[in-house]
């Protein structure tokens, strides 16, 4: 059946909003990570069960997801505009849960990338960048292969994160995705040991340096040499290998950054009886993640603030303490590191061990034999516009160039690297071509709209208890169930997935400023739904008389497109009547819709978006009766929209009526509680009703 | 601005029930703000007519469109080769519209899809009042700014009659006397005075005493002139 329209077919909705969101500015979620993962699109599709269309828009700019899913800094939750309201929307425990949820899907995905070209690239580490840079280079139809100097891939995500934060089960999901593409991986492979740099360069048309910083930054004060100081990183990579450390019992770390966090607790889960942090900054000042601060206290490690390093004490060669020396400031007036001391103030804290954290450097000596120069501070020279060394056809990417950073970040690197190494190999000009994934936010949530946004508490993960995680590597972080993560995706409001209108279509009319709830559209000569306001409801486009109104997150036509196939499922035979009930699905989400057969849904993300002619065509598909089934009382995560679905239900039964048709074939309905089936029970009783009309009045 | 209201579906059923293949043609302009004809409508109507014809077992193909107005031919010009497909037009515009479409269409006959009511305003959402009776010869400066022509239920020159009770007209109850709002509204304004002027009697010819009416305006049309190439293949010529 045509929807007998005859204006011409716009193009599909997906590649419809996929070009409109980039001529808008992001959802803040969006605009603030660093490769502009669409939250706003697989959040809401994770809300409908649509678990493997969500990873597909995780994946298509992360090709690191699950690792991000269990230790990102998510940036996008800082810039969430839910923060006005309550509390940021848990995005990435949302994105774990749809990459659990689409495991089977994406294994079964796994696929061998045909190589179409003849140009061979070599990754020099393989880290987030330069797995990133190997997957988009696979992508493409290059033959990659990785060199790595550990055993496994992964660089710090396997060699020094640790597992109770990082599984590394959860990392090969992702290194598995890379490698199925055929990309060749050398491990226990490294550059200057295992074969030069003047022979990688040799053997392949594009050289990519991805090594990060993977050593420690030593403490020149007296007492800290070895026996008993440990450097961060070699301690954390005998850790990940399960390599024997010997510890004390009171372990000091010096360091107050995320790295020192890690070894700290990896000092606790290795059995250190008393660890202790010391750092310059106060507890405001530290540049580890407050939630990691926090894990850290639960699991009883001290934090001594505001002391500097000053000298390991010994006595006899082993051990005794760290002297130290007030802090009087960290940063300067212009906000950089530059800490003042007060010599007058010392003090000492006991300890055994001590394990210095205080930054990272990287290790360039295998450039040494090669014209990839190397500035006279040990840094690569390289344009940061090409992301080309001073040795044409080698590239950098990562942390090795920008400096410490989150391992997001480097993915974004990874993905500018690869994508000049492509623009070069094709023998094009890199500069003005590399994405920069600098966006404009959309504006802060408007305090009046703020105000009248649903209070919905973050739905909270559970977390091994303190007393029982220290005492393994095991992760201590569980991921949602389904029913959290429905209701936890159902917080969005949807920043940048609302209304937009087509001005050509659109006469002023005003329809949509008078319904609107939160004083979105604006109309002079035409209107304009501005989407700092708008919270993607949809009351608005099944109201306007142009049919002007779309949505972003999703198709206004697509319910009545996909009626008579949803209808004409109905056993023709039937003796039950057919019935459609259209379902506001934001609480439960796919689950507990466990309808009658004769009952056949719609879940809709809200009622406010039924349309008077979604529900004819229900009738003109073959329906016997139609529900619109609302939310239990007060769980409406929107505002004022009882009153217009009411207006369109009473108008539509008006309508069916004009026909001859009994008016009680259309109801709205309200589920009965957010606990158990209620949309069943509602559903049941009404086709009951339907049944009875049908036997009295014929179908 | 035009306000129209549906017709019942009945009435359409009538008018339609012996066509093929009809397309319910919306306006999107007056009619579409008042609810009665947009694109929206016109697609409920189709939708409305498609089930009926499925309920009498008749064959018949209802399709719908809209343009932004039916009155002025460069709106309908780019749909016109598809809208002569159809064997009947219904279209939801008001009167003007259907008669302006109507004399372009050739052999294809374009039906009523609403009923043209008045020219009326939104003093809220869905609801539309007649202020105005496009007589041709405006007076409201003598009135308070308030129409006896459009809103007096006898269009009196010289109310209220004796049928005007507490501000009421004994039309209904709900409708309001339109002189009584006069005299309240010029005392008000303090031109209460003014209504004792006799007036010459009304010459009804600007209104429709006169015939059809039309407005012609040279300097506008000179232009039309100059751009008559434009004009000539806008859709603008009748049939």
């Amino acid at each position: 059946m045509s929807d007998g329209s005859i204006k011409e077919k716009n193009k599909p909705h997906k590649e419809w909003a996929a070009e409109l969101k980039e001529q808008r500015p992001y959802s803040p979620c969006r605009a603030a990570c660093p490769v502009n993962t669409d939250v706003q699109a697989y959040v809401g599709l994770i809300a409908q069960g649509r678990y493997a269309e969500a990873l597909e828009v995780i994946r298509s700019v992360n090709p690191i997801a699950s690792v991000c899913s269990v230790i990102c800094h998510h940036p996008c939750e800082q810039a969430c505009r839910r923060c006005a309201v309550d509390e940021p929307l848990a995005v990435r425990h949302l994105k774990r849960f749809a990459l659990e949820k689409a495991a089977d899907y994406r294994r079964n995905k796994r696929r061998l990338v045909k190589q179409t070209r003849d140009k061979k690239i070599a990754i020099i580490g393989s880290g987030p960048s330069g797995l990133t840079a190997a997957n988009d280079l696979a992508d493409l139809g290059y033959g990659v292969t990785i060199y790595e100097r550990h055993p496994v891939l992964g660089g710090m995500l396997s060699s020094a994160i640790p597992t109770y934060r990082l599984p590394r089960e959860t990392l090969q999901e992702d290194i598995d995705d890379i490698i199925a593409k055929g990309v060749e991986a050398r491990t226990n492979c490294e550059i200057g040991r295992d074969i030069t740099m003047n022979e990688i360069i040799d053997k392949h048309d594009a050289i990519l340096i991805a090594v990060g910083l993977s050593e420690s930054r030593a403490l020149n004060i007296p007492g800290a040499d070895v026996p008993g100081v440990l450097l961060a990183i070699p301690f954390l990579e005998d850790a990940a290998f399960q390599k024997k450390i010997e510890l004390g019992s009171k372990v000091l770390v010096i360091g107050g950054g995320n790295v020192a966090i890690d070894v700290a607790r990896t000092a606790k889960r290795l059995g250190a009886g008393y660890v202790e942090m010391v750092c310059l900054e106060s507890a405001e000042e530290m540049p580890a993640w407050k939630w990691e601060v926090d894990e850290a206290v639960e699991e009883d490690i001290a934090i001594s603030h505001r002391w500097g390093p000053k000298a390991v004490r010994r006595d006899n060669g082993r051990i005794t303490g760290l002297e130290v020396v007030k802090v009087l400031s960290v940063f300067d007036s212009n906000g950089r590191f530059s800490p003042t001391f007060d010599n007058d103030t010392t003090s000492f804290i006991e300890a055994d061990t001590v394990i210095i954290t205080i930054g990272q450097m990287t290790n360039l000596s295998f450039l040494e034999d090669s014209q990839v120069q190397v500035d006279e501070r040990g840094r690569v020279v390289w344009d940061p516009e090409t992301h080309m060394s001073s040795l044409r056809g080698v590239f950098v990417s990562g942390e090795v160039v920008t400096g410490p950073g989150s391992a997001i970040q480097a993915v974004a690197s990874g993905h500018r690297s690869a994508m000049a190494m492509h623009v070069y190999l094709e023998g094009h000009e890199i500069e003005g071509v590399l994405p920069t994934y600098e966006k404009e936010p959309i504006a802060q949530l408007p305090g009046d709209v703020a105000d009248v946004i649903h209070r919905e508490p973050r739905m909270k993960v559970e977390h091994l208890p303190p007393e029982t995680r220290c005492s393994s590597f095991m992760q201590f972080e569980f991921g949602y169930d389904e029913e959290s993560a429905l209701k936890e995706a159902g917080r969005c409001r949807g920043c940048g997935g609302g209304a937009v209108v087509d001005t050509d279509k659109c006469m002023a009319c005003l329809t949509c400023q008078r319904i609107c709830p939160y004083g979105a559209p604006l109309v002079t000569s035409v209107s304009e739904i501005r989407s700092e306001y708008c919270q993607a409801c949809g009351l608005c486009a099944p109201e306007c008389p142009g049919q002007a109104i779309s949505m972003v997150s999703y198709d206004v036509g697509e319910v009545r497109s996909n009626m008579s196939s949803l209808v004409g499922s109905v056993d023709p035979k039937r003796q039950e009547p057919a019935v459609v009930a259209l379902i506001c699905s934001h609480h439960v989400g796919i689950k507990g819709f466990e309808l009658p057969d004769n009952v056949r849904s719609v879940p809709i993300h809200c009622t406010s978006r039924v349309d008077i002619i979604d529900l004819l065509k229900a009738f003109e598909c073959g329906a016997d009766g139609v529900a619109v089934v609302r939310c239990p009382a007060g769980a409406c995560k929107y505002k004022d929209i009882e009153t217009r679905v009411s207006a369109r239900v009473r108008r539509t039964k008006e309508l069916i009526h004009m026909l001859g048709m009994d008016a009680g074939r259309i109801e709205l309905l309200q589920a009965v509680s957010d606990d158990g089936n209620p949309y069943a029970v509602v559903c049941a009783d009404f086709s009951e009703k339907v049944k009875q009309i049908v036997l009295r009045t014929g179908r | 601005m035009i306000v129209g209201s549906q017709k019942p579906i009945d009435e359409i059923w009538e008018m339609v029930k012996d066509f093929k293949k009809i397309l319910v043609f919306g306006c999107n302009t007056c009619v579409a703000i008042c609810h009665a004809g947009g694109d929206k409508e016109a697609e409920t109507i189709a939708t409305l007519l498609r089930m009926r014809a499925s309920q009498e077992g008749v064959d018949m193909q209802v399709d719908h469109t809209s343009v932004m107005r039916h009155c002025e031919p460069e709106y309908f010009d780019p749909v016109m080769d598809d809208v002569k497909k159809y064997d009947l037009i219904l279209s939801t515009a008001c009167g003007v519209g259907v008669n302006f479409l109507s004399d372009r269409t050739g052999i294809i006959p374009v039906y009523p899809g609403i009923n043209t009511s008045f020219y009326g305003a939104v003093p809220e959402p869905g609801v539309f009042e007649e202020l105005c009776a496009g007589c041709g010869d405006c007076i409201l400066h003598m009135t308070g700014g308030i129409c006896p022509i459009a809103r007096c239920s006898k269009t009196l020159m010289n109310g209220p009659c004796g049928g005007t009770k507490e501000g009421k007209c004994e039309v209904s109850d709900e409708m309001d006397c339109a002189w009584y709002l006069i005299v309240e509204r010029m005392k008000m304004l303090g031109t209460l005075e003014k209504l004792s002027e006799v007036l010459p009697p009304r010459d009804w010819s600007t209104s429709r005493d006169g015939g059809p009416r039309r407005v012609s305006m040279e300097h506008i049309r000179a232009y039309e002139e100059k751009e008559g190439e434009k004009t000539e293949t806008a859709g603008g010529k009748k049939e």
